[in-house]
């Protein structure tokens, strides 16, 4: 992947969450090895296509320790005050804000057209699988490691 | 007099964000509605006495794009401000909002700041007449971008 590709997707996935979540994101350049991975109650997936001068999709994996805390952030509640539902519309809502952040970024001409969001329990949830992909970045959190995936041009 | 105010979101906690965003503000609120895509949004209109919306653009059934050409087109809602809060920053975007007479345009990822102040500058134009005796006074706050 172009480098200034990925620098331009990092810096975007960073200011979303810091601005919205106040959660920082800390790049990481290699997967750790899998006894270092913990995600003891599972992950949530979101997934955003898009379509035009450039066309691909970006998934996001989100430990659920991870979404909880920035849905709490947030919506400014506590946590006891955070549903399921909530917690699935804000990671949808963050590949929306991410993706479209991004699209502002390498096509300030507004040709490629934005999906609409989607988001779920990962049940099928693999690091395994998610380290082969050749557009995987992965970020440190106090709450967890962040993956994101992007297949594209 | 209070302000009744519409947020057009697919995404109920982002409507939640906005909703808390603008009770924060300092704006008087009369009544707050809130649409999951413009179809919902213009439904409302129909019934309500609306005096700002807050719109996003990418929304299933319809988008802000088609709300905002569907307001400003008809003779009742054309009064109607309508800001958007949205991720769609491209240039090529925001031209498009503006020749259709889009009053602001929040880019998401926002701080609450840039609501307010976006906010306040769309109502003291379409509502001075209100504002004097209505309004608190204005903090000095950044917006990132108004028309």
């Amino acid at each position: 992947m172009d480098t200034n590709l990925r620098q331009t997707i990092c810096e975007t996935l960073s200011e979303v969450f810091e601005t919205m979540y106040f959660t920082f994101l800390e790049p990481l350049f290699e997967t750790p090895p899998p006894e270092e991975i913990v995600a003891d109650d599972g992950y949530y997936e979101a997934t955003i296509t898009f379509q035009g001068v450039k066309s691909g999709t970006l998934s996001f994996y989100l430990p659920k320790n991870l979404a909880r805390g920035i849905t709490v952030n947030f919506l400014g509640v506590d946590e006891v005050d955070v549903n399921e539902a909530q917690v699935l519309d804000t990671v949808k809502e963050t590949a929306n804000m991410a993706v479209g952040s991004l699209l502002g970024r390498i096509d300030p001409g507004g040709a490629t057209k934005l999906g609409l969001p989607q988001s779920r329990v990962a049940a099928d949830f693999s690091t395994e699988a998610l380290r082969a992909q050749p557009g995987l970045f992965l970020f440190n959190t106090e709450q967890g490691l962040l993956w994101v995936v992007y297949e594209g041009e | 007099m209070a302000f009744n105010i519409l947020v057009a979101d697919d995404s109920e906690t982002m409507r939640a964000v906005v909703k808390k965003t603008v009770e924060m503000s300092g704006v008087p609120i009369g009544e707050f509605h809130e649409a999951a895509n413009g179809k919902e949004a213009l439904a409302i209109l129909e019934n309500n006495w609306i005096d700002v919306i807050l719109s996003d653009i990418n929304m299933p059934e319809m988008g802000g794009m088609e709300l905002l050409r569907t307001v400003s087109a008809s003779e009742d809602y054309k009064r109607i401000p309508l800001i958007f809060i949205t991720t769609e920053s491209s240039e090529a975007r925001m031209e498009e909002a503006k020749s259709l007479g889009v009053a602001g345009y929040i880019k998401k990822p926002f701080v609450p700041e840039t609501i307010k102040a976006i906010l306040y500058e769309v109502l003291a134009k379409a509502y001075e007449h209100r504002l004097a005796s209505d309004m608190p006074h204005r903090d000095d706050t950044n917006s990132d971008m108004d028309f």
